[in-house]
């Protein structure tokens, strides 16, 4: 592959998916400045992996798992940025939307709450992927998403009660 | 709220983006990846100018009487600061050609990594010709053999630390060139 066939395909699937990227680092990343830094180094994975994509899955399985891995190896190793008050002058190259319904924004702030595997599966299950692809992109095996699964949407059903019992 | 009403909380926003890009917080990254970039090329350039200067003047203030490869070694460490001081002249100069907009900071930052690349790359090499030169120098000095293993075993951590160090480099150039590509695809 040459690098200008690289630089085509990274510049479509940058136009056409960059809101699951967005997805996963409002996920993984809670602060301003993490959600730069993880943005950054996401779309860098993504750049390298062109080469090894042979087209067996979709672009968007296939971006999910590289997004997926990179945000995990992310949260494992990097040094997070606990509190934005500390660098109020930094400006951030991400921006949240104001218009966003505000049960999204709560329901991502659970999502971030779940350790990183469950994170993924939620991510997964709300985008409409099949046990079978949630276990190939996080190398788990089926009944073991599903029992993650499970357990996921018992949790967020609760949760979601407290919420609408306190009237927000 | 079941499920089915989180699902549809959830495919809301793919109607609406999550995330804008701010243009200038974008361009401050730029700006401080260009002055990094550049810090690291300046260190690069002054430190090869001074060892080079320094290691050649040594050479020919110990006075080798008779050894050639000596002589030939201090001039071709004089000729490669003087390729440098060169390179870094030319450089400079070039600053001028890039307006400071957004795209002309990262331009001009790939353009600096693309030069310290490039730098990296002949310094590797150049360990090649001063170590025979210095190889030759012992043998040619009556030197044991093993001053001449040791130089060896030597020169071969330095080309193999110097093939690190230019894979650094490269892979920064790499991050600023997909920045450029993203850049682009804003808008």
């Amino acid at each position: 592959m040459t690098e200008k066939e690289q630089q085509h395909i990274f510049e479509t699937w940058l136009g056409q998916y960059k809101a699951l990227i967005f997805k996963i680092v409002r996920a993984y990343a809670y602060t301003s400045m993490d959600q730069d830094d993880l943005f950054q180094e996401i779309i860098i994975q993504v750049w390298h992996s062109i080469p090894a994509f042979r087209k067996e899955s979709s672009v968007i399985t296939w971006l999910y798992r590289v997004s997926l891995n990179t945000a995990i190896k992310w949260t494992r190793k990097e040094r997070k940025h606990y509190q934005d008050e500390t660098l109020d002058n930094v400006q951030h190259i991400l921006q949240e939307s104001k218009s966003i319904d505000e049960r999204l924004t709560w329901l991502y702030e659970e999502i971030y709450k779940l350790d990183e595997i469950d994170r993924s599966i939620t991510l997964l299950l709300l985008d409409g992927f099949s046990y079978k692809e949630m276990s190939a992109i996080l190398g788990i095996t089926e009944s073991n998403v599903g029992v993650k699964i499970n357990r996921v949407k018992k949790l967020l059903i609760t949760k979601s009660k407290k919420y609408d019992y306190h009237g927000i | 709220m079941e499920f089915e009403e989180l699902q549809q909380i959830w495919d809301s926003q793919n109607n609406r983006p999550l995330y804008a890009i701010n243009e200038e917080a974008l361009h401050k990254r730029i700006e401080s990846k260009k002055n990094q970039v550049r810090h690291i090329t300046n260190i690069s350039e002054l430190l090869l100018i001074i060892v080079n200067i320094g290691s050649g003047s040594l050479i020919l203030g110990m006075n080798f009487s008779g050894q050639i490869f000596m002589y030939l070694l201090a001039a071709w460490m004089f000729v490669t600061a003087l390729y440098v001081l060169i390179s870094r002249i030319k450089r400079i100069k070039g600053n001028n050609r890039f307006d400071r907009s957004m795209r002309g900071d990262l331009t001009q930052a790939i353009s600096v990594a693309t030069y310290q690349v490039r730098l990296s790359q002949l310094m590797r090499w150049n360990i090649i010709p001063i170590g025979t030169l210095i190889l030759l120098g012992v043998w040619d000095g009556g030197k044991s053999v093993w001053v001449a293993v040791g130089l060896v075993v030597f020169f071969a951590i330095a080309y193999l630390a110097g093939g690190w160090e230019h894979s650094i480099y490269k892979s920064k150039k790499r991050e600023l060139e997909i920045l450029q590509d993203k850049l682009e695809k804003e808008n």
